[in-house]
């Protein structure tokens, strides 16, 4: 049993970090830790940078222009990007299309669409959840109909992350209704400046818009945009939704969020001491943190199962629960850390109190990140997947 | 990065695992003694052949989870701790570690003192007092040894919650020989704080694997137990909780030989994660059980009053809690 990163590791390590204290402008480091929304312009610069490096796909494999790194250096860059405050990468096109692309997709659409999302002239998104169909997603109806060499696509998507920025969108549709649930969808690439697209806004509890209802009304996609078979979509989308549980425990984002956390307790005042050193808050903080150190462990320990070629099982969704859990008390305790400041309203606009964009920014982060415990498969989806392999011991 | 047992270690797993299903009872002790478990505890420098985290928390998840109530974790605290004070090695006998005073939860020095070389005062729940050739004892702030048998030292034997037997000990003026600070002696304390934490998670995995097993094949209205969202949940919580107090264990394990700021941040995380992981666990196995949890015939009941002892070896979750969220060392 040993813990520490091997000499390469660590190597590899400083070298994130020596990328990070270069390439990172502390600007856009500092709106990422206030989780103020990024510009369209500031995600792709940042992606510009790591592409430059090379390092913009650590998921991918080299033959595809990847980094090739193995789950730990995956793990390393992240943590290290987190604890920056870097940007994330933007998952759609990296995290989530390509590997389907890679497994499923022809020659054909691999060479155009693969170069394309490194060097970002694609901007793409997610069309899979629908009104009618959340957690249970096989239950989706967005239609897509074969009329000669082109699929007729009717119907409607939604909670579409960052689509306003999109010109791209991978969707599941509909191509049979016969037969179970699952085997009548298929997985498109749909262009979104096809006649008949529109999207619209949802504007949520944090006075923001990042995500979308998307409509498709009688829109045109050549029958090349058919990834792999049709009426093989679920085998493809179930295969995307592992990889989009990679990092699923957020131990970096926790980890940056308990920093925040203890600089903001450590200048409330509170009974005439700083917050921090109140006990029943600063217990607070430290129940948190030891479940941060556990899980941080849980985490390495099922990559490093899993780098040892151990099949991956219920993990992901064990740590999507734990991290998710842990990441929301901390918002929690640090929106509870402000105090009464915490009435501030985060709205965007010029009528903020004064000072106020650390405080507005606890509130808002509260507020956006009730998303986590709801997306990627809600908790309870998570600990239905549990215990449906618990049941068969 | 490597969580696999050595193959040294899967040996000694495996050894331990054939003698704790062939005997019981009063054979269980040589045997053990005899396929070298106590001295796989202790360092060369302590007269053993490992003492490394891994091998402390291997051998007591394995005690754990077969029930077993001996005092080997006293005894291993005591012996690690007289070989670091240079006191010679006494192979095969065992020890107590005098440690809780009545009225006092977790502090120390509040019913005894010393007085030159000599102790008077009171300590409780000593768990293998009868048998222990010496006790280790704490003070205020200093480690005592005090020989069985000594003058003016009287015991009182007892069942406890965790099916060992323990004693109070009363010392009037008993001769004691002074090892060291508190402080001195923090990684045979760290050791112990591993070994209850590793013992602990042995029963929770125990407690969790019999309920699992019960909730697949119980059946009510027509279906297994486990079929029923509100049951199948706390279940799937539980399963994520287990993989926290084997984390928190693992961390301990692979930190024990640190310095001591970054090896007491894990005993305590270590302490709080597995205790409270135990309560957790004895409370939603009794219930997810129903009835037959709460019956003494029942294979749970000496693991929910085992998770209970547990939690309160050694300071519970609470008073770590508090000393981390302090920044307080694990002893003082």
């Amino acid at each position: 049993m040993d813990m520490r990163f091997s000499p390469d590791e660590l190597a590899f390590r400083d070298q994130v970090r020596a990328f990070l204290q270069d390439e990172l402008d502390p600007g856009l480091a500092r709106k990422v830790r206030l989780h103020q929304h990024l510009t369209k312009a500031e995600m792709e610069g940042w992606h510009e940078k790591l592409n430059a490096r090379g390092w913009l796909a650590g998921n991918w494999p080299l033959e595809f222009g990847g980094a090739g790194w193995s789950a730990i250096q995956r793990h390393i860059f992240e943590e290290e990007s987190a604890r920056a405050h870097a940007p994330r990468v933007v998952p759609f096109g990296i995290a989530m299309l390509g590997p389907v692309l890679q497994k499923f997709g022809s020659p054909d659409q691999q060479d155009h669409w693969l170069p394309r999302i490194l060097n970002g002239d694609d901007w793409w998104c997610q069309g899979y959840s629908e009104p009618g169909a959340g957690s249970d997603l096989a239950g989706l109806r967005c239609r897509a109909e074969r009329q000669g060499d082109h699929y007729v696509v009717n119907g409607q998507k939604t909670w579409t992350t960052l689509g306003q920025h999109a010109n791209m969108i991978f969707c599941l549709v509909r191509t049979s209704t016969e037969g179970k649930k699952q085997e009548g969808i298929s997985f498109l690439l749909i262009d979104m400046t096809t006649p008949g697209v529109t999207v619209r806004p949802i504007v949520l509890l944090d006075g923001t818009a990042e995500v979308n209802e998307v409509f498709f009304d009688d829109v045109k996609v050549p029958v090349e945009n058919l990834v792999g078979e049709e009426n093989q979509g679920w085998t493809y989308a179930k295969y995307l939704l592992t990889h989009e549980r990679t990092n699923i425990a957020g131990v970096g984002f926790a980890t940056a969020a308990l920093d925040n956390l203890r600089r903001i307790a450590g200048a409330q005042i509170h009974r005439g001491r700083p917050l921090a050193e109140d006990p029943l808050f600063a217990s607070e903080i430290a129940a948190v943190e030891i479940e941060l150190m556990a899980m941080s462990t849980t985490n390495l320990r099922m990559l490093s199962a899993a780098a040892q070629g151990q099949a991956p099982g219920i993990e992901s969704s064990m740590l999507k629960i734990k991290g998710t859990q842990i990441r929301q008390r901390l918002d929690a305790l640090t929106r509870r850390a402000y105090g009464g400041w915490a009435m501030a309203l985060p709205v965007p606009g010029n009528e903020d109190p004064e000072d106020a964009d650390e405080v507005l920014s606890a509130t808002a982060t509260w507020l956006n990140n009730r998303k986590l415990s709801i997306y990627g498969g809600s908790n309870e989806i998570q600990r239905g997947i549990i215990a449906g392999a618990l049941a068969k011991g | 990065m490597d969580f696999q047992l050595s193959d040294d270690h899967r040996m000694l797993q495996d050894s331990l695992r054939g003698i704790l299903t062939r005997h019981t009872g009063e054979a269980l002790w040589p045997a053990l003694v005899e396929a070298g478990v106590p001295a796989a505890l202790l360092t060369e420098a302590e007269g053993g052949f490992d003492g490394s985290g891994a091998a402390v928390a291997l051998i007591f998840e394995e005690m754990g989870r077969a029930g077993v109530a001996l005092p080997l974790i006293p005894t291993m605290i005591a012996a690690a701790a007289f070989a670091q004070a240079g006191q010679p090695a006494d192979e095969g006998a065992s020890h107590a570690f005098a440690d809780a005073e009545p009225g006092a939860r977790y502090d120390r020095g509040v019913a005894i003192s010393a007085d030159g070389d000599c102790l008077t005062g009171r300590k409780t729940m000593v768990a293998g007092a009868e048998d222990a050739a010496a006790f280790l004892v704490t003070t205020a702030d200093a480690m005592w040894r005090v020989e069985a048998g000594a003058a003016g030292l009287a015991l009182r034997p007892y069942p406890m919650l965790d099916g060992q037997r323990g004693a109070d000990l009363t010392l009037e003026g008993t001769p004691a020989l002074r090892l060291g600070s508190l402080t001195d002696f923090a990684v045979p304390l760290a050791r112990g704080v591993l070994a209850h934490s590793a013992y602990a998670l042995g029963c929770i995995t125990a407690s969790v694997e019999l309920t699992l097993d019960y909730l697949r094949t119980r059946k009510q209205f027509g279906q297994p137990l486990i079929a029923f969202q509100a049951l199948a949940h706390r279940a799937a919580d539980l399963a994520v909780e287990v993989e926290q107090a084997r984390s928190a264990v693992v961390n301990l394990a692979s930190h024990l030989d640190d310095e001591a700021p970054l090896r007491d941040r894990h005993l305590q995380a270590c302490k709080v994660t597995v205790g409270r992981v135990a309560r957790l666990v004895a409370e939603e196995a009794v219930q997810l059980h129903g009835g037959i949890g709460m019956t003494e015939e029942y294979a749970l009941a000496g693991h929910v009053r085992r998770l209970l002892a547990a939690d309160t070896a050694m300071g519970d979750a609470d008073w770590h809690l508090d000393r981390f969220a302090r920044g307080e060392p694990a002893w003082s």
